[in-house]
């Protein structure tokens, strides 16, 4: 009877400890895959204008269940290198961009409605890259730009176009390729 | 001198021998100690990553809007998605709809709460609800494309043909059906996606099931 007490002891210290297992397991896994979106499309970091990732028809992509009417581009960036500029000119088809953290999550999003004559801007950057554009702009003119403060350094953004019918395919495809994604150099 | 030892010594082995039964049953209880830590261990280890593997291959298990046989999970793409939500976006390497760019909702089973099966036929209809453009798309049970002859697998807002009152269905079948018709692929289950691109408001706080089309199975063949 003892030994089975002592037995019983063991394993609700088993369900304890895996519990902890479970949570560590499941705060962890973000950070340690090396199959997620960032980690495929890092390969973009040093291009200039987006690279899609799944063209309409969702052929030959990686991502799961792929919307064949869309158009799916994506640039990596890096803040180190400076402040990042994402621009589009936006058209008939339906654009958004979506900014997401290298450990997934997303902090950002807009769509083209936001774009001011047909041009969709926005500037990712650090905290302290803001302190730094803020601090070095001109008071009589001030800038434009729509910023965005980055929660991580690293991360990517995702450029969606939507084709409503399939004749628009190719159009939206060419729509995601020319979006333009540049580090600029601090000032 | 030996005997003599052997003499001196017997009373003390005998008085070992005799001590040695609790130093027995002590090492006899600590052997099941580790056996007992390490089963700890193990149970732990097992249960745990067991566990955690489980749920980051299934669906998230919090924070879900059911509308109807259409499931989302509208904070997937919010800076308040849950961890939950994290790994399993990590561990498809999946890219979420943003809160605001759109929203995406997953039926696998019909209004009828039945699962999808290829070897029915279902007509979806009569509404969607609203938004810029919305997707009907179809795929297999692992989340591909199906090839189909018809070459199709999706019908958008702008595709689909509509009555008069502005009403559509798309019927879901093997053979082939007059007006909007999606082959299903030859067997086994399937899901469909609706996606809604830039609808108004906060996607899918304001949404209720009335909006959602309705997924009826008709007839069931081979």
């Amino acid at each position: 009877m003892r030994g089975f007490g002592r037995f019983v002891i063991a394993t609700l210290c088993g369900l304890v400890i895996a519990l902890g297992v479970h949570i560590a397991a499941i705060l962890a896994s973000p950070y340690l895959a090396d199959q997620d979106a960032f980690s495929k499309v890092q390969a973009t970091l040093t291009a200039d204008k987006a690279q899609i990732i799944s063209a309409p028809g969702g052929a030959n992509t990686w991502l799961p269940a792929p919307d064949p009417a869309t158009a799916v581009a994506t640039c990596a960036f890096d803040l180190r290198n400076g402040p990042m500029r994402v621009a589009a000119r936006t058209g008939s088809l339906p654009l958004s961009f979506s900014f997401h953290k290298e450990t997934g999550g997303v902090f950002f999003a807009v769509t083209d409605r936001a774009a001011v004559r047909g041009e969709l801007e926005i500037v990712a950057m650090t905290a302290r890259q803001l302190d730094e554009a803020r601090a070095a702009e001109d008071e009589n003119d001030p800038s434009r730009d729509v910023r965005i403060v980055a929660p991580e350094l690293q991360g990517f953004v995702i450029v969606r176009v939507v084709a409503p019918a399939p004749s628009l395919r190719p159009q939206a495809e060419e729509m995601a390729k020319a979006v333009s994604c540049t580090a600029e150099q601090d000032a | 001198m030996q005997s003599e030892a052997l003499l001196t010594n017997a009373p003390a082995a005998a008085s070992m021998r005799a001590s040695s039964r609790p130093s027995l049953s002590v090492s006899i209880r600590r052997v099941p100690t580790a056996i007992l830590v390490v089963y700890t261990l193990l149970l732990a280890l097992g249960l745990g990553l067991g566990s955690a593997y489980w749920a980051i291959n299934g669906a998230p298990p919090f924070g879900g809007l059911r509308l109807g046989p259409w499931q989302a999970w509208p904070r997937l793409g919010s800076p308040e998605a849950d961890p939950y939500m994290r790994a399993i976006i990590a561990r498809r390497s999946d890219v979420p709809f943003a809160t605001g760019e759109g929203i995406g909702f997953t039926a696998s089973v019909d209004s009828d709460g039945r699962l999808l099966d290829s070897a029915c036929s279902y007509s979806i209809g009569p509404s969607a609800p609203i938004a810029r453009v919305w997707t009907l798309t179809l795929y297999d049970q692992a989340g591909r494309l199906p090839v189909t002859e018809l070459g199709r697998g999706n019908f958008t807002s702008a595709e689909v043909l509509r009555d008069t009152q502005d009403r559509f269905s798309i019927a879901l079948s093997r053979s082939v059906q007059p007006g909007n018709w999606l082959q299903l692929p030859a067997g086994g289950a399937f899901t469909l996606v609706l996606r809604l691109y830039d609808p108004p408001g906060a996607a899918g706080a304001n949404l209720e099931e009335s909006e959602m089309p309705v997924i009826q199975r008709l007839e069931c063949g081979a």
